[in-house]
C-alpha cells in the first residue's frame, strides 16, 4: 500500500516536473521568436544585430539555467530554516554551505542547459566568432559570471540565515539578472552603472557575450574576473558573519 | 452583501501582515516592467515610430501594462486548488456562503491594495524618469477602456478557477499553471504589443483570451482600434468570458461529484 | 427525533493499482476499481439535545457517517433525515442550524485574529448583532479565551487554535453540532477543558451534540449514549452503563494483605486472577462486589482494598474482539 502511494506521487510529481520542463522550452522559444520579430522589425537593437541579441539572451539562459541546476537546493533553504533542518545539517562533517549549494540538482534541467548551448554555438558561428581566442575568453568569462551567480545565491542564503527570508531575495535576485536577457546597454545611466558593477548582472551574463563577439576591452575583462573575486569574497564572508551571529543566537 | 465586503477586507489585512513580502513582490514587478519599458525606449527611439507606435504611445503602453495588471492580474483565486487538494473546501460546502463569490471576493481584495501600490509606483517612475505619455481624453475610448477591464477581470478569474479546480483530480496543480502563465507572459501583451507580429500570428491570437486580458484594454485606451475593432473585440472577449464561465460551471459540478462521492 | 438514519450505505470506489511505474502507466489506461463499504448498513435515531458518541477504531466508518449527516458525502443507499432536511442537498437553512468541526481541518484565517473570523460568520449566517454580542460573550467566558481573541491565529497554541475553531462554529448557536475528534492531538488538561465546553454547551444551548472520537476518555466523560462502529456496522448502540454491563460484568478487587493468609481459605472467595502474596487480585460479578469486599475484610488482615470498574478501554477492545469479521 505504502509503496504504491510512494510511486504514484513519484510518478505525478515526474509528470509535473515534465509539464514544468514543457513550460520552459515554451518560454524559450517564444524568447527566441519575440527577440526575432523585434529585430527583424528595426534591423538591430542598440546597434546589435540578430544574432548578437540573441547571443546575449542564450548566454543569460545559459548562466541561469546552470545555476538553477547546480543551486536548486537553496529554493528549499526556507524549509531548512523553518523545521530546524539547518542545525542538524551544521553538525554534519560535510562544509554547510557546500551541502547547500550543490546539495540536489534536477536532471530536467539538463534539456534546457543542452538548448542553450547548442543555439550559442549556432549564434557564435552567424556572428563569424568561432576564434579560438574569442571562445576561450568567452568561456573564462561564462565561468566568471557563474561564480556571480554562486555568490548571489550565497548571499541569499546568508540573508535566509540572519532573517529567515529566503523566496523573496531569490527571486528578487532573479528578476535582477532577467534585466540581462538584453545587452546592458539599453539601460540608462545610472541603473546601467548599478547593474553592471555593483549588482553585477552586467559581468555575469552581458560581458561574456561582448567578450565572445570581440567588444570587450582587455581592461573590462580584467574588471570583470575582479569583480568576479571581489563578490564571492564579500559573498563567503557575509556567510560567515550570518554564521557566527546564527550559533550566538540560537545558544 | 456584507459578507463578501468582510471576505475582501480580511484579504486587505491578510495582505497587510505580509507587508515585507507585499512590498518585495511590488518591487519585483516594477523591475520587470523597467526592464521591458527600456527594451523599448532603444527600440522606438524619440522622434521614430515603429509601426504606429512613437515612444510616448509605446511608453503608455509598457507602464499601462504596470497598472493592468494589478487590476486584472493580482488574485487569490490561486490558491482553490490547494484548497481543494487538502480538504478545506469542505469548511465552505457546510456554509451558506458561495464559493464562487467569495474567492472573486478575495480577489478584490488583492487587487484593491495592489491598485494602491501600482499607482503609488507609476507616480515614482513618472517623477523619475519623466516619460512623455499619452494621455487619453476622449469619454468614448475610456469608457470602452473600463468594459474592456471589467471583462478582462472576469475572464482571468474564470481561468484561475478553472485551473485551480484541476485539484479535484490531480494534486499536480502548478505545474499547469506554470504553462498558463508561460503563456500568459507572451500572449497577454505584457513583453510586447501584440499587433508587432506577423499578421497571420496576430489574427491568430485576436482568438485567444489572453489577449484579452492586457493587450486589448490598452489598445482602446491609446485610441489605436476603430469602432469595428472594439466591438468585435468586446464581443469575442465576452464570448470567452461566458464559455469559460460555462465550462467553470460544468466541471466544478462534476468535481464537486467526485468530491463528495469520495470525501478528502 | 431530530436525525434519523436508516440503512445507510456508503460505498467507496478506490482505485487499484499495481506497484511501480509500469504499474502507474498501466493504471492511466486500464483502472481497476475494488469496493470499499466504508458504511455498511446502518440504522439510528437522535433525540433532540442527546449527546451521543460515535467511537470505533480508525478506518471503522465514524467520520464518513458525520460526513454523510452533515451533507458532505453522497450516500450510496439509506435515507437521512436531519431535521427533516437530506442533508445532502446542503440547503441554506439546513447549513444554518448545524456545524461541523474536524480536529484537523481549520477554518480560521489564519494570519488574522480569530475575532475576524468571527465577524465574518456573523454576516455568513446572519446573526444580529445583539445575539452575536450576546453568545461571543457567553463563549468567550465558557472558554475563557478573553485573552487571546485578539491574538493572530498562526500565533496562538493547537489548544487554543481548537478552542478559537469552536466558537467560530458556534455563532450561529447550531441546533445539531458535529465534532470529529475535537481533542485530537491536545493535551491532557486541554482535552479535559473542551470536554467540560462541549458538556456545558450541550446543556446551555440545548444542543444535539454527535462526537466522534478515539479518546474513550471524551466519551466515558461526556456521553450517556454512545455507538460504536467497526467494519462500517453498529455493533453497539445503547447506554454507556449498559455496555459496560453487557460486555464486562465483573469489578475488579485489589487486596494488600497486611499478613500471609491461607490460599484455601483465599480461593473460597471466588474466582482469583492474581495472587501473589502480598498482592490478590479478584474478578468479582458487579453485583457481588460488596458482600466480597466485605468478606475479605472480615476475614483477613487487610492493608489497603481497592474496588475497581472495568476500565472503559477495555470493555471496548472487548467488544472490538467479539464482533471481528
Amino acid at each position: 500500500m505504502m509503496t504504491g502511494m510512494v510511486s504514484q506521487n513519484a510518478f505525478v510529481s515526474r509528470f509535473g516536473a515534465v509539464l514544468f520542463l514543457i513550460g520552459k522550452l515554451i518560454r524559450f522559444s517564444f524568447f527566441m521568436f519575440f527577440l526575432l520579430v523585434i529585430t527583424s522589425r528595426t534591423q538591430a537593437i542598440q546597434g546589435y544585430t540578430l544574432w548578437q541579441v540573441i547571443l546575449f539572451y542564450l548566454t543569460f539562459n545559459l548562466i541561469d539555467s546552470v545555476a538553477q541546476f547546480f543551486l536548486r537546493e537553496v529554493y528549499r533553504f526556507r524549509n531548512y530554516i523553518v523545521s530546524g533542518d539547518f542545525d542538524y545539517l551544521l553538525t554534519k562533517p560535510v562544509p554547510v554551505l557546500f551541502r547547500l549549494l550543490f546539495g540536489g540538482s534536477d536532471v530536467l534541467d539538463i534539456p534546457v542547459i543542452l538548448l542553450s548551448a547548442g543555439f550559442i554555438f549556432v549564434a557564435l558561428s552567424n556572428i563569424g566568432s568561432l576564434a579560438v581566442g574569442n571562445l576561450a575568453i568567452y568561456l573564462l568569462l561564462l565561468i566568471n559570471g557563474f561564480m556571480i551567480a554562486v555568490s548571489f545565491h550565497i548571499l541569499v542564503l546568508a540573508i535566509g540565515v540572519l532573517t529567515t527570508e529566503v523566496d523573496n531575495t531569490l527571486w528578487l535576485f532573479r528578476d535582477l539578472t532577467q534585466m540581462g536577457r538584453f545587452p546592458i546597454d539599453i539601460y540608462q545611466n545610472p541603473l546601467r552603472s548599478i547593474i553592471t558593477f555593483i549588482i553585477p548582472v552586467g559581468v555575469m551574463v552581458t560581458f561574456p557575450a561582448k567578450a565572445a563577439m570581440g567588444l570587450l576591452s582587455f581592461n573590462a575583462i580584467l574588471i570583470s574576473l575582479f569583480v568576479g573575486a571581489i563578490f564571492l569574497y564579500v559573498s563567503i564572508r557575509f556567510w560567515k558573519f550570518s554564521l557566527k551571529s546564527y550559533s550566538s543566537a540560537s545558544s | 452583501m456584507k459578507k463578501y465586503y468582510l471576505v475582501a477586507r480580511n484579504t486587505w489585512d491578510e495582505v497587510l501582515t505580509y507587508r515585507a513580502s507585499f512590498v518585495m513582490w511590488r518591487v519585483r514587478s516594477v523591475i520587470q516592467v523597467l526592464t521591458i519599458y527600456f527594451l523599448w525606449q532603444v527600440v522606438v527611439p524619440p522622434g521614430k515610430a515603429l509601426l504606429g507606435y512613437t515612444q510616448p504611445l509605446i511608453a503608455t503602453y509598457i507602464l499601462g501594462t504596470l497598472l493592468l495588471e494589478s487590476i486584472v492580474l493580482s488574485s487569490r483565486s490561486y490558491i482553490v486548488g490547494s484548497e481543494i487538494n487538502n480538504g478545506n473546501l469542505m469548511n465552505f460546502l457546510l456554509r451558506p456562503i458561495n464559493y464562487f463569490a467569495y474567492w472573486f471576493s478575495r480577489d478584490l481584495g488583492d487587487k484593491a491594495m495592489n491598485i494602491c501600490f501600482s499607482i503609488a509606483e507609476l507616480t515614482i517612475i513618472f517623477l523619475i524618469l519623466r516619460p512623455s505619455l499619452f494621455i487619453q481624453t476622449d469619454i468614448f475610448y475610456l469608457s470602452f477602456f473600463i468594459v474592456s477591464i471589467i471583462l478582462s477581470i472576469f475572464l482571468y478569474f474564470f481561468i484561475n478557477f478553472l485551473l485551480g479546480l484541476i485539484g479535484f483530480w490531480s494534486p499536480e496543480i502548478w505545474a499547469p499553471r506554470f504553462i498558463f502563465i508561460t503563456l500568459l507572459g507572451f500572449f497577454a501583451g505584457s513583453l510586447f504589443p501584440l499587433d508587432i507580429l506577423p499578421d497571420t500570428i496576430y489574427n491568430i491570437v485576436k482568438f485567444l483570451p489572453f489577449s484579452y486580458l492586457m493587450f486589448f484594454p490598452i489598445k482602446i485606451y491609446l485610441g489605436q482600434l476603430s469602432f469595428m475593432e472594439i466591438i468585435s473585440g468586446l464581443m469575442i472577449s465576452a464570448f470567452w468570458v461566458f464559455a469559460i464561465y460555462g465550462l467553470v460551471k460544468i466541471v466544478w459540478m462534476k468535481g464537486l461529484r467526485s468530491y463528495t462521492a469520495y470525501g478528502k | 427525533m431530530i436525525i434519523s438514519v436508516s440503512h445507510l450505505s456508503k460505498n467507496f470506489q478506490v482505485h487499484q493499482k499495481d506497484p511501480g511505474l509500469v504499474g502507474s502507466v498501466k493504471s492511466l489506461f486500464a483502472r481497476k476499481y475494488e469496493t470499499v463499504k466504508a458504511v455498511d448498513d446502518i440504522s439510528f435515531n437522535i433525540e433532540e439535545g442527546e449527546l451521543i458518541g460515535f467511537i470505533g477504531p480508525n478506518g471503522a466508518g465514524k467520520t464518513t457517517t458525520l460526513k454523510c449527516l452533515s451533507g458532505l458525502l453522497y450516500p450510496t443507499s439509506g435515507k437521512i433525515s436531519v431535521m427533516d432536511f437530506n442533508p445532502y442537498n446542503r440547503k441554506p437553512e439546513f447549513l444554518r442550524q448545524i456545524s461541523l468541526v474536524m480536529g484537523q481541518k481549520n477554518q480560521l484565517w489564519w494570519d488574522l485574529p480569530a475575532t475576524d473570523t468571527f465577524l465574518l460568520n456573523k454576516e455568513i449566517y446572519g446573526v444580529e448583532d445583539k445575539k452575536y454580542n450576546e453568545i461571543v460573550g457567553e463563549l468567550t467566558k465558557l472558554l475563557d479565551v478573553k485573552d487571546i481573541l485578539k491574538i493572530p491565529v498562526k500565533k496562538l497554541s493547537l489548544g487554543q487554535r481548537m478552542k478559537m475553531e469552536l466558537m467560530a462554529s458556534l455563532i450561529h448557536n447550531p441546533k445539531v453540532l458535529f465534532l470529529d475528534e475535537p481533542t485530537i492531538g491536545l493535551d491532557v488538561l486541554m482535552q479535559k477543558k473542551l470536554r467540560e465546553f462541549i458538556r456545558e454547551y450541550n446543556i446551555r444551548f440545548k444542543a444535539t451534540v454527535i462526537l466522534t472520537s478515539h479518546y474513550m476518555q471524551d466519551v466515558e466523560q461526556l456521553c450517556k449514549r454512545v455507538i460504536i462502529i467497526n467494519f462500517g456496522k453498529i455493533i453497539f448502540d445503547g447506554l454507556l452503563n449498559s455496555l459496560v454491563e453487557k460486555y464486562s460484568p465483573h469489578k475488579r478487587i485489589k487486596v494488600m494483605l497486611a499478613e500471609y493468609a491461607d490460599p484455601k481459605q483465599v480461593y473460597k472467595l471466588g474466582k482469583i486472577s492474581k495472587f501473589e502474596y502480598p498482592e490478590l487480585i479478584l474478578d468479582v460479578p458487579n453485583k457481588k462486589a460488596n458482600s466480597t469486599a466485605a468478606a475479605i475484610l472480615k476475614n483477613f488482615q487487610v492493608e489497603d482494598i481497592t474496588i475497581e470498574d472495568p476500565q472503559i478501554e477495555d470493555v471496548i477492545a472487548k467488544v472490538y474482539a467479539e464482533n471481528k469479521r
